[in-house]
């Protein structure tokens, strides 16, 4: 009996370690290819020996203003993420804490605005942002990037609202504090967490975002997604500068990630399941 | 004073989200369905001519690469979805024990559905390619001949699903476990007393308590799946033919390599009509929970 429970631990242990190198493998294949030079990387069957080289990170700043593509792709996160935690906090309480008719039924219909498919918005989204002469602006994407956020994080607020007692703000309002000063001075303070999560969870959306990117931007305002579909050229596809670029996309999700790490269940099913 | 603003408090709070998304999201497709009905093209000018329901018509009946396209996007829902259920029920089952430092294998775990797409994209065309890929290397290995994972208009859509899969089913099996772990230990101990078997608390207790996760997980794969874009624009860009031409490639197509705006809008509409009734369902689930 324990030697067949041995072997069945050692079955699933088996099995777990495959499917963490199945995770794991391709992006590790795209850091390897970011380190090989231009030869290495090209070298088929492929080498897994070789003299790693830094010069494509290097260079992608030197051959495109990549620098200036992860300004943009920081710049609109940023601001589109500070906006939706404004706008959405203060809509989150409103829902949360009031009573009136149809509350439920405008809670459900930020949510379901979450949902929009993106190429929905995008066409009469371009065609507004042409007549106003936006195109090509971190301005454009900001606004763009507001129609997903702002649903998203009054949707999740809302649920970190409902899990605080009401009772404090209730009493400082018996004692003459205002309702902008109860959700300033008590309620934000104890939610703070909550913020956090979601602020990094409408960054993380933000800058992975790709067609509103490729549809409103062109050169100045391109942020890195865009960016790096311009690797593939006519002439064939600039892999380790690619790869190098894409490394680079991509590190600084996995650092969110993990500091999101308890909230992300939550987070991707808009608090759904907890 | 004070007491006379209280009164409007709830409009300064939902006002401004409101505001915005009415100006957002609300005018900009109020816009667009009022171009759906006219024939635009941005190329050729800036005039619309009112036609009507013609834009529907044609894709509903006359467009055949339409038909296609409807065709490609159902089978890649449909296939990846399903996949992506049962490897992620199976992922969750496995990892649905007690682990030391299971914070650190959730991030591991996860990182393929929160890292770009468009990465995701670039790291399968790596995997991919004819020449220097290294699927073909390992098929070379296990004495197989090489395939043309992207080029062959047979194994093209297979390939984007397969990398749709290892991009999602780690969303899949994170909510699952999530699922798993939040279910009561009381049946199981009750079962297990009576004498069930590992395979009859899956099939009778785990299944059905696991159920609303389950649907909740899935509602959410499928509006997704339905607007794939960026693993499509990467890997492919539709084609080769319209093997992997999906309804939100197809559009965007219409709308910003043809600049036929009208046509683009309706179709737009025929995305958003189907996302609209998942989200209804969706929405209709997580009220039942809520009240």
């Amino acid at each position: 009996m324990s030697k067949k429970r041995g072997i069945i631990n050692f079955l699933l242990l088996v099995l777990t370690v495959i499917v963490f190198a199945v995770v794991l493998f391709p992006p590790f294949m795209l850091f390897l290819t970011s380190i090989k030079n231009n030869v290495d990387a090209l070298k088929y069957p492929p080498v897994w020996l070789f003299k790693p080289t830094s010069s494509n990170y290097r260079e992608i700043f030197e051959l495109i203003p990549f620098g200036s593509y992860l300004l943009n792709s920081f710049v609109v996160a940023m601001i589109s993420t500070v906006i939706a935690l404004s706008i959405g906090s203060l809509a989150a309480y409103g829902l949360t804490r009031f009573r009136f008719k149809r509350s439920k039924d405008l809670s459900f219909w930020i949510l379901s605005i979450r949902m929009t498919p993106p190429v929905a918005a995008a066409i009469p989204i371009f065609i507004i942002m042409r007549n106003l002469r936006l195109l090509d602006t971190p301005l454009a994407l900001i606004l763009a990037y507001c129609t997903f956020n702002i649903p998203f994080a009054t949707w999740l607020l809302r649920s970190f609202f409902q899990e605080i007692p009401q009772e404090i703000e209730e009493s400082a309002m018996v004692d003459g504090c205002s309702s902008f000063g109860a959700f300033s001075r008590i309620a934000i303070p104890l939610i703070t967490p909550g913020l956090a999560a979601t602020g990094i969870f409408t960054f993380i959306f933000s800058w992975n975002e790709f067609l509103f990117a490729l549809i409103l931007t062109g050169t100045r305002a391109q942020t890195v997604p865009v960016a790096l579909t311009g690797f593939i050229r006519e002439t064939g596809v600039m892999w380790s500068h690619m790869a190098a670029a894409g490394v680079l996309a991509m590190v600084p999700m996995i650092i969110f990630t993990a500091l999101v790490q308890r909230n992300l269940v939550k987070g991707l099913t808009m608090g759904a399941i907890k | 004073m004070i007491r006379n603003l209280e009164k409007y408090a709830p409009y300064f709070f939902i006002g401004p989200a409101v505001i915005m998304l009415l100006l957002i999201v609300i005018f900009p497709l109020a816009f667009s369905l009022g171009v759906s009905f006219c024939e635009w093209n941005l190329i050729r000018g800036g005039s619309w001519k009112f036609v009507g329901l013609r834009n529907y018509s044609y894709f509903l009946f006359h467009d055949p690469y339409f038909r296609t396209s409807l065709k490609v996007t159902l089978t890649f829902v449909l296939v990846a979805v399903g996949l992506e259920l049962i490897l992620g029920l199976g992922v969750a089952l496995l990892l649905n024990r007690p682990l030391k430092r299971i914070g650190l294998y959730r991030t591991i775990l996860v990182i393929p559905s929160t890292m770009t797409p468009v990465v995701v994209g670039i790291i399968w065309r790596l995997l991919y390619n004819p020449e220097l890929g290294t699927l073909n290397y390992f098929l070379d290995l296990l004495g197989l001949p090489p395939l043309n994972w992207l080029g062959d208009p047979n194994l093209a859509l297979p390939s984007v699903i397969m990398a749709d899969i290892w991009e999602w089913t780690p969303f899949m099996a994170l909510i699952l476990l999530a699922g798993l772990q939040a279910l009561p230990k009381d049946p199981f101990e009750a079962a297990t007393i009576d004498g069930a078997s590992t395979f009859q608390l899956f099939r009778y207790i785990t299944l059905p308590l696991l159920q609303p996760t389950i649907i909740v997980a899935t509602l959410l794969r499928v509006m997704d799946a339905f607007k794939t874009f960026d693993l499509v624009f990467v890997l492919t860009k539709g084609g080769p033919g319209m093997s992997t031409e999906t309804l939100s490639y197809y559009t965007y197509r219409y709308g910003f390599k043809f600049f036929h705006i009208g046509y683009a809008s309706a179709l737009s509409y025929l995305l958003l009509v189907i996302i609209i009734i998942i989200v209804q369902i969706f929405v209709r689930y997580l009220r039942t929970g809520e009240e």
